[in-house]
């Protein structure tokens, strides 16, 4: 039987033969799977389909379908827009995948009775008049590497991530390329962290590999506190074993005897999977003493945050996972000189690890060869507010704003008018207009006063006034503020009560030249990252639309302060 | 001002709950007693995991629930209670029988999430972390993202998310959740069990 349950096949694997020997089965399984005679049910169950009810429409499909078809439980594909969807496969077809189903609709999708719900085929080829989902403008656009096995694998077997190529990388690594070879692969592709900061993660493994302590770890950063970011907690639902093999991969590489994933506690699905894909590694032997007959040792741990966004700057991350309030120190010295438990630590952001296992597998060349001069590759994006198609797509490194807005997320709703996109999360300021052409990667827009970032945006429009928007911004800092030094813990607040005053209608055309004192301070006195650039989102504000500030000073945008809030 | 005066003035609003509500501790001995460890600094890395587990299940973190996390990891109630108060999903005061939380990400910002928040703080008297006097409702502001932008503004009461609300509808839901749930979420409450979505 196609669907029987994994656990018992999954024996210990003692040498480089048994792995071979257990990816040619789990080949041969996912091959069988899909050009085999039986029909194939999967449902996308995500945290956004789960939302939607896709849990109920899965209980559905093994009640009704369970005697006729093989039902699989995969991940989203990152599609928000066509949840719940359900994939059919009927033999000697390719799979068809329908969107917006409700559990009423499912015995009637099977036997091929409401084509209209039908989005596309999965694969190039169109089948009838049904198209290729690849030709759909959502995916067209999208270059999908890291997360290319959303919506296709079961996340909770790691038989079908093994036939789809996971732990080939981690397999080279240990078998046929010296941790030199691999760093230099790392380097050559001139990876840049994706958490924010775009530093080069092969000068990172370098400098962790030299450093003199022995004992030493690395630990994946899938900490997403900023208010518009779930990029991680989708790669983690979708394939937790490609961020597994990069993390594993670092540790050997690194020769750090033990990796670690920090992930935010706010994410229980992403996190049961994580885990599940551990155990599953360990049962093969994967993890633990002497991988696969090579004598290295690797252990891992899976620790969960408590839903504070401070604790995405790398040593208040390690503060937290050493069980004490996540609140950053000054540096130097760095994580790799002194991280966790004052020994050498490897910090790198989710997406950044997934990204290894290909460019291992392919080479540091074929990644370079992605994207553009200075940054490489593909980035995970999530734009959200009032947008047609809402998801979370991977785009190639230098396609221009106007694209990714209009064509992949399909422009505005109806009855919405762009006014801005707040880029970097809480980190930057806003683009306008004028500036849809310039290209998404990592420089091109700290040249506007944009950023990267993490890759969540939001579009706001025409209804959304400015000053309301920036204090909103400011006061996500002001709360998120882990009050460690006095600039950031004091200077948020004034912020926060010079907006209100300009709000309420009672502020004067000084308090925008105190605004840009007060900030100067916080830029310049704060201790770690937050802090630094926590009042660039309302600089850039003021920059953008000086005219809605004036406009605000003069007639404020409140009609009155809101009683409760006057009290904070 | 006249408005927001008025609102106040008409509907009776119950004061925010502060009186004390106990945690079964043999549940919470029993939750944390697979935080084992082999080193002091395994022993540091586990709090914060056993604390969720307790938030978790109870919804809240009790002072002695807290002891007895202490206890088991051979650290000191104070350092427990140092995380609670400063990571935010810990709650350190009971929640109510439905729990409602309110996502106030940028997308629901920009799509109107903080007239959500002002509606319950008019209607219900209670703000971010409260509950209301009935041991009803309790809200928690989320300031991250509940991630399902698509359906912005979105709350997310008890185990079901809905979205987009307005105002109104968010009343309505909350009145619906109180009638119609009540009873079993009592026995729930009385079995000292609480689901988690």
């Amino acid at each position: 039987m196609v669907n029987a349950p994994m656990d018992s096949r999954l024996t210990r694997l003692e040498s480089r033969e048994d792995f071979l020997e257990l990816r040619a089965r789990a080949q041969s399984r996912w091959q069988n799977l899909w050009e085999g005679g039986q029909t194939v049910v999967s449902v996308g169950i995500g945290s956004s389909s789960i939302a939607k009810g896709a849990l109920t429409v899965l209980d559905t499909c093994r009640a009704e379908l369970g005697n006729v078809a093989t039902i699989r439980e995969v991940s989203g594909n990152g599609a928000f827009w066509m949840e719940p969807w359900i994939e059919v496969r009927r033999p000697g077809e390719p799979p068809v995948v329908y969107g917006q189903i409700e559990p009423t609709d499912v015995v009637a999708v099977f036997n091929g009775e409401c084509d209209d719900l039908a989005v596309g085929v999965r694969g190039d080829t169109p089948l009838g008049n049904i198209p290729s989902l690849n030709e759909h403008p959502f995916f067209k656009d999208q270059l999908q590497v890291i997360s290319r096995n959303a919506g296709v694998i079961e996340p909770d077997s790691i038989e079908d991530a093994i036939a789809r190529g996971a732990y080939d990388g981690y397999f080279k690594v240990l078998f046929e390329l010296s941790a030199e070879e691999a760093i230099a692969e790392v380097t050559a592709a001139n990876v840049r962290g994706r958490g924010g900061g775009g530093f080069p993660a092969g000068i990172k493994w370098e400098s962790g590999r030299k450093a003199r302590v022995t004992e030493r770890y690395v630990v994946c950063n899938s900490h997403e506190g900023e208010p518009n970011v779930y990029k991680d907690r989708h790669l983690h639902e979708c394939d937790p074993h490609r961020i597994l093999e990069g993390i594993l991969i670092a540790c050997i590489v690194c020769g750090a005897e033990r990796g670690y994933n920090y992930i935010g506690g706010e994410y229980p699905l992403a996190i049961r999977r994580f885990r599940q894909a551990v155990a599953d590694a360990e049962r093969l032997g994967l993890i633990g003493k002497n991988v696969l007959g090579t004598g290295k040792n690797v252990a891992f741990r899976v620790r969960t945050g408590g839903g504070a966004y401070i604790c995405g700057e790398a040593s208040a991350m390690m503060f937290s996972i050493m069980g004490v309030r996540g609140q950053p120190r000054t540096k130097p010295p760095r994580s790799v000189e002194e991280g966790l438990w004052k020994r050498p630590t490897i910090a790198n952001n989710t997406e950044t690890l997934a990204n290894i296992p290909d460019i291992i597998v392919n080479g540091g060349e074929w990644f370079a060869g992605l994207g553009t001069e200075s940054s490489k590759g593909t980035k995970l994006m999530t734009v959200q507010g009032p947008l047609a198609r809402h998801g979370v797509v991977e785009v190639e490194m230098g396609m221009t704003l106007r694209q990714l807005l209009d064509n992949v997320f399909g422009g505005m709703a109806e009855g919405y008018t762009f006014k801005g996109v707040q880029t970097g999360g809480v980190s930057a300021g806003p683009l306008t207009d004028q500036h849809l052409d310039i290209p998404v990667d990592f420089d091109s827009l700290g040249d506007v006063g944009g950023m990267l970032g993490s890759g969540g945006w939001v579009i706001f429009d025409e209804s959304v006034n400015v000053v309301d928007f920036a204090r909103y911004l400011t006061a996500f800092n002001r709360y998120e503020s882990c009050s460690k030094c006095v600039p950031c813990r004091l200077g948020n607040p004034a912020l926060v009560e010079i907006l209100d005053r300009i709000r309420f209608g009672r502020g004067t055309m000084d308090d925008l030249t105190l605004i840009q004192r007060t900030s100067k301070h916080i830029i310049e006195l704060s201790l770690c990252g937050l802090g630094q650039v926590a009042p660039v989102p309302l600089l850039g504000m003021m920059e953008h639309f000086p005219d809605e500030f004036a406009h605000a000073v003069k007639y404020g945008t409140v009609a009155a302060p809101p009683l409760s809030l006057a009290a904070d | 001002m006249a408005n927001a005066e008025s609102a106040h003035v008409v509907l009776p609003v119950p004061a925010p709950y502060t009186g004390r509500q106990e945690i079964d501790l043999d549940i919470v001995r029993e939750l944390v007693s697979h935080f084992t460890f082999d080193d002091f600094e395994e022993a540091q890395e586990l709090i914060l995991s056993a604390l969720q587990e307790v938030n978790e299940h109870f919804g809240w973190v009790s002072p002695e629930a807290a002891q007895i996390v202490a206890q088991q990891l051979n650290t000191t109630v104070n350092r427990v209670f140092g995380l609670l108060t400063f990571y935010a999903d810990f709650r350190t005061e009971p929640r109510g029988h439905h729990h409602m939380l309110i996502c106030h990400g940028m997308a629901c910002y920009v799509m109107g999430s903080q007239a959500l928040v002002q509606e319950v703080q008019d209607r219900f008297g209670i703000d971010d972390g409260e509950t209301t006097g009935d041991l009803q409702i309790s809200i928690q502001v989320v300031n991250g993202c509940l991630g399902v932008c698509d359906k912005a503004p979105v709350v997310k009461i008890d185990d079901d998310y809905h979205g987009p609300v307005t105002p109104e509808e968010l009343t309505s839901l909350l009145h619906r959740a109180v009638e119609g749930h009540g009873a079993m979420r009592e026995e729930r409450m009385s079995n000292g069990q609480r689901s988690h979505g």
